[in-house]
């Protein structure tokens, strides 16, 4: 009796799945179904307010930003296609900083996911004090950015610790901050504030990396090396991207440190694209800044769009 | 299908764009509340009358309703001073004589009674005195009496010297009453005295060192007074100034009245507000600019009962004295006014004299009325930012008060307008008008912005020490300082002065704008430094200790002396300070033209966004045209020159001619014209020379730069390095090194 029931109740089932069946190729056909169009309502009204925080400070600055870097002032508006493009190139100071930036992100970039990286291998392995040393290189992010900029200044001023270290060894005193060496220390303290939160990252993708694999490659007698070129590096690759693109773009916000270290013009070495565009848009140069953020912009697509095809290259064979 | 909705979507979301971006508009100027203090929708029309007595000057009022009473007094050289006091029926316009006061006799304040009658404290003295103005005989006398306000009849008199023993001579300021019938008068030196009904001293309060500004009972019956920018109330039975009122605030300048419908009536600086002590409010009825009153000519303001505002405007005149004019205000419907165009004028500060012009031109002109949009008014620096942003936004003021901003910057960018295609259609000829002057705010032929008034910012020194030349180098300049090794350089010659004056004051010596080279790495920006570190720091220099400057000018102890230059007599009172002729060489600078153009109220020019160019041109017109310009003249060049060659010319030929007396026997002799001052030192000014005005025009010749545009960022950037320096910590040669290198930053990104 129950058996039967079941069997009862199951045909049933059945029949109402084919009835479902009928009733969606009978949507396709006419594509009118007003629950369905409702629901697209409802998702619509729901992106609505992304989509139009999106176009408002997304999309429409970049608009704006677009439009004043082909015009020759935001009062007379007349249109002058790339003149300020061609004029912002040939400036000294753009050079300058362009140049400043780049040597930057080539040096600190590399060496903030390096680094990281390192570090996170170190505090994977079974060393003591694993936690202390965590926190160790997190602490940096939870300093407030002037605290750190007055460590800086108190370590690397004329007067400073720096100095008084090399006035021990009898060494003459260095001036850190208006010299050549100003971009070094800028890059001591770009990777101070940015590898903890780097290693955390890789630790993350580290200990997401499946451990049966590694445990065959060692049945296999792979070396630690292959391990960590053939495996690990392959399985990190979207988290060495992901690294790689933040401490790109932190690289550029290295701005904030040194404005408060030396104001709107500091030492040629540490003068950066953001320099640049901050100081021409407090002059209302808007139709230069927009040039030159457009510039930057293209630029950094480019690399990004490299960092992609390197990870789609390397990390191809690699599931996930 | 699926298309158009996309389209209609993407429509939808740009729609909203537009809609957030709207908030973006151009706001209307005064129209809304808390801008011009008149609420929407309503406005104050002021009425003009004459004023029903004639008079030098107004000593002390008092109201009762629509009842002024007022002491006016009258200046006579043969009979000396007289004063009546009048009551004023403020509806009616009609003056009666109520009650005339004795010789030498003064009202220091009055206060109306519950029973109508009239209480006044006055002060005489028959003191004599000798040529050196001291006193011989006579004696000061107190008196206070209480007058019928019907007729004027005295109905007491009683003598209150007696009150103030230690005292050879006091000076009421203020007299107010309170709900009980005493009378409280505040001195000048932070004392008020408290009198009972019968006159008898009830209390002296001392307020220590707090300055009584103003003093007034409320509606309520209490006496307050405005102390170091707070509502005090006095605490009679605490014989104290008691606390601040909560949630109160006035300004340090705020004149208190007893008021009608509220506590107070408040008259400020520029507007008029009501306080309500219970509630705890203060609503601003009016700004005196919105109504075409000139606030520094409010002598006295009250309300009527029928709702209007009085006030009684003393305008100076430019031959001597004073107009009095009775100014009622009517509150009205914005929509019963005639609608005008509005100019907004935006600037920093507003210059007394640009004040009364935006008066006269919003009185007279039927189509424009200008509104003034005051930014350093409350927060100069938040203000300079707010104006700084405005210039290239919809929100920019059509007429752009240049003095505080960097015209150039603006001018590169098309926010101003040319000036010279506006004088051309309005037949104002350039050659009529001081070429150097214009030239001060051109940039590439085009002419940005326009002084009416300016004076010559630059260095003196004795002719016999740096000759005749209105320039020299840096070079020469410490030249002469080590040849002539003075105790002081300069008056005041601290470090950072000295800076300023050798390279900040004309830092294009330093940069080529042109190439964009800069030269702070070369020997002469070195040597300014070293010799600015021979001066001590700012914060270690006394200079109360040193002589006053005329005493070391006599002395030879100061060779240069930093200074200004607005007329010519100004010039004729610095030969005689000198001892000797003078030569204002100006600030050092590599072309030798170190003297320097400063505007005196301020440089204007208009907007290129403006939607009434014409109309603001039309009232920067009249600041160049003849009227203004030979008003000028009058002043004696007190504010600076006029910009017009013919009414400078009218200003050097009244400088020359001299004025007479005639003596016993009929001789004509010629006596002074004016004297002037400076700080001891007093001279005075006879007809000046030809050489005097020639030098004088000379000097103005010489002149082609405005002062103090030396941008922030590269006076910033040379504090900043050169403290090591001064310090002791780095070379002079390291510290021009780095400014080399930063400046040089600066410059490049500005070409």
């Amino acid at each position: 009796m129950h058996i039967l029931k079941s069997r009862g109740k199951k045909r049933t089932l059945q029949q109402e799945k084919v009835g479902t069946k009928k009733s969606v190729q009978k949507i396709k056909k006419t594509g009118s179904n007003p629950r369905t169009r409702r629901g697209k309502w409802i998702s619509a009204g729901y992106l609505f307010p992304s989509a139009a925080g999106v176009l408002l400070f997304f999309v429409l600055p970049f608009m704006i930003v677009i439009y004043y870097s082909v015009v020759d002032n935001p009062i007379s508006h007349q249109f002058v296609f790339l003149d300020n493009f061609v004029m912002v190139f040939q400036n000294a100071a753009f050079q300058q900083a362009a140049k400043n930036t780049l040597t930057f992100s080539a040096a600190a970039v590399p060496l903030a996911v390096v680094l990281s990286l390192l570090l996170a291998m170190m505090l994977e392995s079974k060393i003591p004090f694993k936690s202390q040393f965590r926190t160790f290189f997190l602490s940096p992010m939870m300093v407030p950015i002037a605290s750190v900029v007055l460590i800086w200044q108190v370590l690397f001023h004329y007067n400073g610790m720096m100095n008084e270290i090399l006035a021990f060894f009898h060494a003459d005193k260095v001036d850190w901050l208006n010299s050549s060496y100003a971009q070094v220390v800028i890059i001591i303290l770009f990777l101070w504030k940015n590898l903890g939160y780097n290693m955390i990252l890789f630790m993350s993708a580290l200990s997401s990396i499946p451990k049966d694999i590694i445990e065959v490659a060692v049945l296999e007698s792979a070396s630690s090396f292959q391990i960590f070129w053939r495996i690990k590096l392959r399985y990190m690759s979207s988290t060495i991207l992901f690294v790689t693109i933040m401490s790109l773009i932190n690289s550029f916000k290295v701005f904030r440190e040194i404005y408060l270290l030396k104001g709107e013009y500091p030492y040629d070495t540490m003068y950066m694209l953001q320099h640049f565009m901050n100081n021409t848009f407090s002059r209302l140069d808007y139709q230069k800044m927009s040039a030159a953020a457009i510039m930057m912009a293209i630029v950094m697509v480019v690399i990004i769009g490299i960092l992609f095809l390197t990870e789609n290259h390397f990390g191809k064979d690699v599931e996930g | 299908m699926k298309r158009n909705r996309k389209i209609i979507l993407a429509a939808v979301l740009f729609g909203i764009l537009l809609t957030a971006l709207a908030g973006c508009k151009k706001s209307s100027g005064g129209n809304q509340e808390g801008e011009g203090g008149v609420k929407e929708g309503s406005v104050y029309v002021p009425e003009y009358a004459q004023l029903d007595l004639t008079c030098d000057y107004m000593d002390s009022s008092a109201v009762s309703g629509d009842t002024l009473y007022i002491s006016a007094s009258i200046w006579n050289e043969d009979t000396g001073n007289s004063s009546v006091v009048y009551r004023y029926d403020l509806i009616g316009n009609k003056a009666q004589k109520l009650y005339e006061l004795g010789e030498n006799e003064n009202v220091y304040g009055m206060v109306t009674n519950e029973d109508g009658s009239l209480t006044m404290v006055c002060g005489s003295d028959d003191y004599v005195y000798d040529e050196n103005w001291e006193v011989i005989s006579g004696g000061f006398k107190m008196t206070v009496y209480k007058i019928s306000s019907e007729d004027g009849t005295v109905i007491e008199e009683k003598e209150i010297t007696e009150l103030f023993p230690d005292s050879e001579y006091i000076y009421i300021q203020r007299v107010c009453g309170d709900a009980q019938g005493n009378l409280y008068l505040s001195d000048g030196n932070s004392t008020i005295y408290v009198l009972d009904k019968n006159n008898q001293l009830l209390c002296e309060i001392n307020t220590g060192d707090q300055w009584i500004n103003s003093m007034a009972s409320s509606k309520e019956g209490d006496v307050y007074a405005c102390v170091d920018g707070k509502l005090k109330k006095i605490d009679l039975a605490g014989k104290k100034i008691g606390e601040a009122a909560q949630n109160i605030e006035v300004g340090w300048g705020d004149t208190l009245y007893t008021g009608l419908n509220s506590s107070f009536f408040v008259n400020s600086n520029n507007q008029v507000y009501v306080l309500d002590l219970a509630a705890g409010t203060k609503e601003t009825l009016f700004n005196w600019l919105d109504v075409d009153v000139n606030a520094d000519d409010v002598q006295y303001v009250g309300e009527l009962s029928d709702g209007r505002i009085w006030a009684i405007t003393r305008a100076y005149k430019e031959e001597g004295g004073a107009d009095y004019e009775l100014i009622y205000l009517t509150k009205k419907d914005r929509s019963e006014v005639t609608v005008k165009d509005e100019i907004i004028f935006g600037t920093m500060w507003m210059d007394s004299d640009i004040r009364k012009r935006i008066i006269d031109f919003n009185k007279s002109n039927d189509q424009y009325r200008i509104v003034v949009r005051e930014y350093g008014a409350d927060d100069y620096e938040t203000g300079l930012i707010q104006f700084g942003a405005d210039l290239t936004t919809a929100n920019c003021p059509d007429v752009i008060n240049l003095s505080q901003v960097d015209f150039a910057q603006y001018a590169s960018k098309g926010v101003l307008e040319d000036l010279y295609p506006y004088m051309e259609k309005s037949g104002i000829k350039k050659e009529e008008y001081l070429e150097n002057i214009l030239k001060a705010y051109e940039v590439d032929g085009s002419l940005y912005g326009i002084m009416p008034v300016f004076y010559i910012n630059s260095i003196a020194a004795k002719t016999s020490l740096v000759g005749e030349d209105n320039g020299w180098t840096l070079t020469e300049m410490l030249d002469l300082v080590d040849e002539v090794d003075p105790p002081y350089v300069m008056m005041y010659d601290s470090r950072n002065t000295m800076l300023w004056y050798c390279v900040y004051q004309d830092i294009d010596e330093f940069i080529d704008w042109e190439s964009g080279e800069c030269f702070f790495n070369g020997e002469e920006f070195a040597r300014a430094l070293e010799f600015a570190a021979r001066f001590p720091d700012d914060e270690d220099v006394d200079y109360s200790e040193r002589e006053s400057v005329e005493t070391l000018l006599h002395e030879n102890k100061v060779l240069l002396m930093q200074t200004t230059l607005s007329s010519v007599q100004e010039y004729q009172m610095m030969k005689g300070m000198f001892g000797e002729e003078i030569t204002y060489v100006g600030f050092p600078n590599k072309e030798e033209k170190g003297n320097l153009i400063v505007p005196a109220s301020g440089s204007f020019g208009i907007s290129s966004k403006s939607q009434y160019k014409d109309g603001a041109w039309e009232f920067m017109k009249t600041l160049i045209e003849e009227e203004y310009q030979d008003s000028l003249v009058q002043q004696h060049g007190s504010w600076g020159f006029p910009i017009r060659i013919e009414s400078l010319e009218k200003q050097f030929e009244q400088d020359m001619t001299p004025e007479y007396d005639e003596d016993e026997e009929g001789n004509q002799i010629e006596r002074p014209k004016t004297t002037w001052g400076y700080n001891d030192f007093t001279i005075e000014i006879m007809a000046a020379t030809q050489e005097e005005v020639d030098a004088v025009k000379a000097l103005i010749a010489s002149a082609d730069k405005i002062s103090g545009n030396t941008d922030q960022q590269i006076i910033n950037i040379i504090t900043e390095e050169t403290e090591p320096f001064f310090k002791g910590q780095k070379s002079a040669a390291d510290v021009a090194n780095i400014i080399q290198n930063r400046v040089q930053i600066y410059v490049n990104e500005n070409r």
